[in-house]
C-alpha cells in the first residue's frame, strides 16, 4: 500500500521535475561522471540503497570506504580537517558527536546548502536547506549533528533507541509474567528492574548458577542507559560553546554509578563483555535473560542466535525512554563534491529511505515523521514474538530529551566505564573505584 | 645472519659498484659483469634517492615534527599554545605510563622467551632429514605470519573466553575455576603473548632453521664421532652455533615487542579496566586520538625513543661481547 502512494507521488513529483527542467533548461547536469567518497562503518550506508540510488542516478559513483583500527573514523576525519582536504560524506557516531560539534569549522554548514533538483524524481524538492527538513526528524537526534555554533554539521540517519530484550522462555521457566505489557509492569524503576533480577536469579538452579547464569547480560549497561534518560551528562549548557563541566557534580552521574554498582553488587549480571563471543554463545545458550538493546541491536541477536527464533521479546526500558548509539551523515568542508553530497544525503536519510533501512536492518529511523505512519507503527517481528517493535521503540525515543555533548564526553565515558568494570571484576571496591575515575578524568581535562 | 653468509658476502663486495674506486677501470677487467660494473656514479644518485626522498618525508620529517609538538600543548583542531617541559615532567609523574612500560615488558618477555625456545625446537625437527614434506611444513608456518591481527584477536578471543573459551573448558574439566584472562594482569599479558607467540613462531622457525642449514655437518660428524648424543649435538654443536642468529631474533622481537598495539587495542581500547594491558604505544595512541593531547602523546613517543635506545645500546653491547667471545675460539 504504501509502495502505491509512493509511486503515485512521485509520478506526479517528476511530472513538476519535467516541466521545472525544461523551464530551467539544465538536464545537462546529468551527464557529468561524479565520484562521492563515504567514510562511513557498520551498515550505516545500506547496499540495497546504494543500488537504488545507482539506479537513480547512473553518472554517480558512491565510493565506500570503512576503516578496521579507527571504525568511526574520529582519527581519520581529524587529520583530513588539519589537512584541509577529505572525503565528500562522514559519517560520525554519536560518541564523537560532543567533539565533531565543537568543531563546525570541519564541516560544510548545511544551513548554507540547497538541494539541487537532481532528486526531485525522487521526492526531494529542489531549493531546500537543511532547517527545511529539519521538522523531518526527532528534534534531540536533530541537536546531535549541530554545531554549538548554531551551524547544522550533519543528519541523522538512526536512533538506537533503548528497550529490554528478554526471553520469553527463561521468564517463564523463573516463574515471571511473560505478556510484554506485564514484563514492562514488573520495573517502572531500575531499582525494580534490579529486584527483578534478583528474584529470577534466586529460581536459578545450582548448576544453572555454577555455569554463570545470570539475569542480564552485563550490569555495566545499565549506566548508560541511565545516563541517557537525565537532560544533562558531563556537561551543562551554559550558554558557552564549550559548555561547563559538571561530572562530580551532576546528580545524574552519581544516579547513574550508583544504580549500576548497586546493581553489579547484587550480582544480577553475568559479567560477560558484549561483542565478546562469550557474549554470542550466551545468547544462544540461554545464559542471560535479558539484553538493553538499542533498536540496532535486533538485527544482531538475529544474526547471532538464529535458533532463538520466537523466543525473545521487547518490552519498555526502566524509567523511561532510552537511547543508545545512532550516527550523523556529514559533509566536511573539504568536500570536493559538496552539492552531490547534500543532494545524496537528502535523499538517502528521507523518511521513505529511512523506513526501508528500517524494514530491511531493523535501523530505527531518526525520522519522527514516520512515528505516526501505519508502515512503521504496525510493523512487527516475528523474531521477536511478533512484538510491535516499530510502536514500542518510538514510544521509547520519543521520550528522550537533548542533551549537551561536550567535547571530551568520550573520554569520560571511557573512564567511568573502566571504574565500572574495575568494581564488576571485584577488583576494587565501589568508592575506591569512583577516586580512581576522578583522578582519570581530571588526567584527561587538565594539561 | 649465518657466518657462512657473511663470508659469501665478503667474497662477493668487490661486484658492488659503489665500493669500487674505479669503476671503468674493473668494468673493464671483469668483462661479464659489465653492465653492473660500469655504472657512474652520477647514475646512483637518482637510484637511490626514492629512499632518501621518502625516508625524509614519512621518516625524519615527522620525527621533527613530534619533537617541535612535545613542547606545546597541541590540538590540531583547537590551535596550539607552548608548554615548555611541561608534557615531560607530567609523563613522568604519570603513573599510566609507568604502568604502561611494566605491560609492555611484561608482555615483550612472556612473548619473547619462550617463543625463542619453542622457535628453535620447531627449526630442529624440520632440519631432521627423517622429516617428510619439509617444504610443505616451512611453508605452512608462515601461514599466521600474514593473517591479520584482528581477525587473531577474535579467535584468541574464543579461545580464552571466560565462560565458553576452550582453554577454560579444559581447565574446567579438571575442576579448576574459570580463570577470567581479560581482567587478570598476567594472564591478559599471556592472552596476548600468545597471540603475538602464534603470528611470530613461524617467521623465527625459518630464520632458525636457515641457520642451522648453514652448520657444516662436518661439525656433527665429527661430534658423533666422539660419541655425542643427539641431545648433546643439540646442546653443544647447534645452539653455541646459533649464537648471532639468537641475537638478531632478540633484537628484531624487541623492536616488535615495544610497538605491541594492535593486539591489546583490539581486546580493550582502553587497555583493560585496570589498564593491565595497556602497552606504551596504546597509551601513546589514546592521549592522541581518545583524549586529544597530541603534544603530551608526542612527548611519550620521545619517551619510546629514549627506551629503544637504551635497549637498543644494552643489544649492542651484548652482541659485542658474544662476537668478540667468538673471535677468542
Amino acid at each position: 500500500m504504501r509502495k502505491k502512494t509512493l509511486f503515485k507521488g512521485s509520478i506526479a513529483v517528476s511530472t513538476a521535475a519535467i516541466l521545472a527542467a525544461g523551464v530551467l533548461g539544465t538536464p545537462a547536469r546529468a551527464a557529468d561522471p561524479v565520484t562521492i567518497t563515504i567514510w562511513t562503518f557498520g551498515d550505516v550506508i545500506q547496499r540495497q540503497l546504494v543500488q537504488e540510488y545507482k539506479n537513480l542516478h547512473p553518472e554517480i559513483t558512491l565510493q565506500i570506504k570503512k576503516s578496521d583500527l579507527d571504525p568511526l573514523n574520529g582519527t581519520n576525519m581529524v587529520t583530513a580537517c588539519t589537512s584541509k582536504t577529505g572525503p565528500d560524506i562522514v559519517a560520525v557516531e554519536v560518541q564523537y558527536s560532543g567533539y565533531w560539534r565543537s568543531y563546525p569549522k570541519c564541516f560544510t554548514d548545511l544551513r548554507k546548502m540547497k538541494t539541487s533538483e537532481a532528486n526531485v524524481v525522487a521526492g526531494v524538492p529542489a531549493g531546500k536547506t537543511a532547517l527545511d527538513f529539519k521538522k523531518n526528524y526527532l528534534p534531540w537526534r536533530w541537536e546531535q549533528g549541530v554545531g554549538y555554533d548554531d551551524s547544522v554539521i550533519g543528519f541523522p540517519t538512526d536512533v538506537g533507541g533503548l528497550e529490554v530484550a528478554y526471553r520469553v522462555d527463561l521468564f517463564k521457566k523463573a516463574g515471571l509474567p511473560t505478556e510484554r505489557g506485564a514484563v514492562g509492569k514488573l520495573w517502572p524503576t531500575w531499582e525494580k528492574f534490579i529486584s527483578t533480577g534478583v528474584k529470577y536469579n534466586s529460581k536459578l538452579s545450582a548448576a544453572d548458577k555454577k555455569a554463570g547464569k545470570g539475569f542480564i547480560d552485563n550490569a555495566g549497561t545499565l549506566y548508560a542507559a541511565i545516563m541517557n534518560q537525565g537532560t544533562e551528562k558531563y556537561y551543562k549548557n551554559d550558554g558557552t560553546d564549550s559548555g561547563k563541566l559538571v561530572y562530580d557534580t551532576n546528580p545524574q552521574v552519581k544516579l547513574a554509578w550508583d544504580t549500576t554498582i548497586k546493581a553489579t553488587e547484587a550480582g544480577i549480571g553475568t559479567r560477560i563483555g558484549q561483542y565478546t563471543s562469550d557474549w554470542n554463545i550466551g545468547m544462544n545458550k540461554g545464559t542471560f535473560a535479558t539484553i538493553l538493546a538499542p533498536a540496532w541491536m535486533m538485527d544482531y541477536i538475529k544474526q547471532q542466535a538464529p535458533d532463538t527464533t520466537g523466543k525473545w521479546d521487547i518490552a519498555d526500558l526502566p524509567g523511561g525512554g532510552g537511547n543508545q548509539g545512532g550516527t550523523q551523515l556529514t559533509v566536511p568542508s573539504y568536500a570536493q563534491h559538496s552539492q552531490e553530497a547534500y543532494d545524496f544525503i537528502t535523499w538517502y536519510l528521507a523518511p521513505e529511505q529511512q523506513l526501508k533501512v528500517f524494514k530491511i536492518y531493523g535501523l530505527f529511523p531518526a525520522a519522527s515523521v514516520l512515528y505516526k505512519d501505519a508502515a512503521l507503527l504496525d510493523y512487527k517481528d516475528p523474531f521477536f514474538n511478533n512484538a510491535p517493535v516499530g510502536k514500542i521503540y518510538s514510544e521509547g525515543v520519543s521520550k528522550v530529551k537533548p542533551i549537551f555533548e561536550g567535547k571530551l564526553q568520550r573520554a569520560i565515558d571511557q573512564a567511568i566505564g573502566a571504574g565500572l568494570g574495575r568494581v564488576a571484576a571485584k577488583k576494587m571496591t565501589a568508592a575506591k573505584s569512583w577516586a580512581q575515575v576522578i583522578v582519570d578524568i581530571k588526567k584527561v581535562i587538565n594539561n | 645472519m649465518s657466518q657462512l653468509k657473511v663470508k659469501e658476502g665478503r667474497r662477493k663486495a668487490p661486484l658492488s659498484p659503489w665500493k669500487s674506486a674505479n669503476p671503468k677501470k674493473s668494468a673493464k677487467a671483469a668483462k661479464p659483469i659489465e653492465g653492473v660494473a660500469s655504472l657512474d656514479h652520477r647514475f646512483g644518485i637518482p637510484f637511490i634517492a626514492p629512499f632518501f626522498v621518502i625516508f625524509l618525508i614519512f621518516g625524519l620529517a615527522p620525527v621533527l615534527y613530534s619533537i617541535y609538538i612535545s613542547f606545546y600543548k597541541w590540538d590540531p583542531l583547537g590551535g596550539s599554545t607552548f608548554n615548555g617541559v611541561q608534557n615531560f615532567v607530567t609523563l613522568w609523574s604519570d603513573s599510566d605510563f609507568w604502568l604502561a612500560i611494566r605491560n609492555t615488558f611484561s608482555i615483550w618477555a612472556l612473548s619473547t622467551f619462550p617463543q625463542m625456545a619453542m622457535a628453535i625446537g620447531l627449526a630442529a625437527i624440520l632440519r631432521s632429514k627423517r622429516l617428510r614434506a619439509a617444504s610443505f611444513w616451512r611453508t605452512i608456518f608462515l601461514v599466521p605470519n600474514i593473517t591479520s591481527v584482528i581477525a587473531i584477536t577474535i579467535v584468541f578471543q574464543q579461545l580464552f573466553g571466560r565462560d565458553f573459551g576452550i582453554i577454560n573448558g579444559i581447565l574446567g574439566l579438571f575442576g579448576a575455576d574459570h580463570i577470567d584472562f581479560i581482567e587478570g594482569v598476567v594472564p591478559s599479558h599471556i592472552q596476548i603473548a600468545s597471540m603475538i607467540t602464534w603470528r611470530w613462531i613461524g617467521y623465527n622457525t625459518l630464520i632458525f632453521l636457515a641457520s642451522m642449514l648453514a652448520i657444516p655437518d662436518e661439525l656433527y660428524e665429527s661430534a658423533s664421532v666422539d660419541g655425542a648424543t643427539k641431545w648433546q649435538q643439540f646442546i653443544y654443536v647447534t645452539l653455541p652455533q646459533l649464537k648471532n642468529t639468537i641475537t638478531f631474533v632478540l633484537v628484531v622481537g624487541t623492536i616488535g615487542g615495544l610497538q605491541v598495539f594492535a593486539e591489546p587495542q583490539q581486546l580493550d581500547p582502553s587497555g583493560g579496566s585496570s589498564k593491565q594491558f595497556l602497552t606504551l604505544t596504546l597509551f601513546l595512541y589514546n592521549q592522541a586520538f581518545v583524549n586529544n593531547k597530541y603534544g603530551y602523546a608526542a612527548a611519550i613517543g620521545i619517551a619510546i625513543t629514549v627506551i629503544v635506545l637504551i635497549i637498543s645500546t644494552i643489544n649492542f653491547l651484548i652482541t659485542r661481547r658474544i662476537s668478540n667471545d667468538g673471535s677468542r675460539r
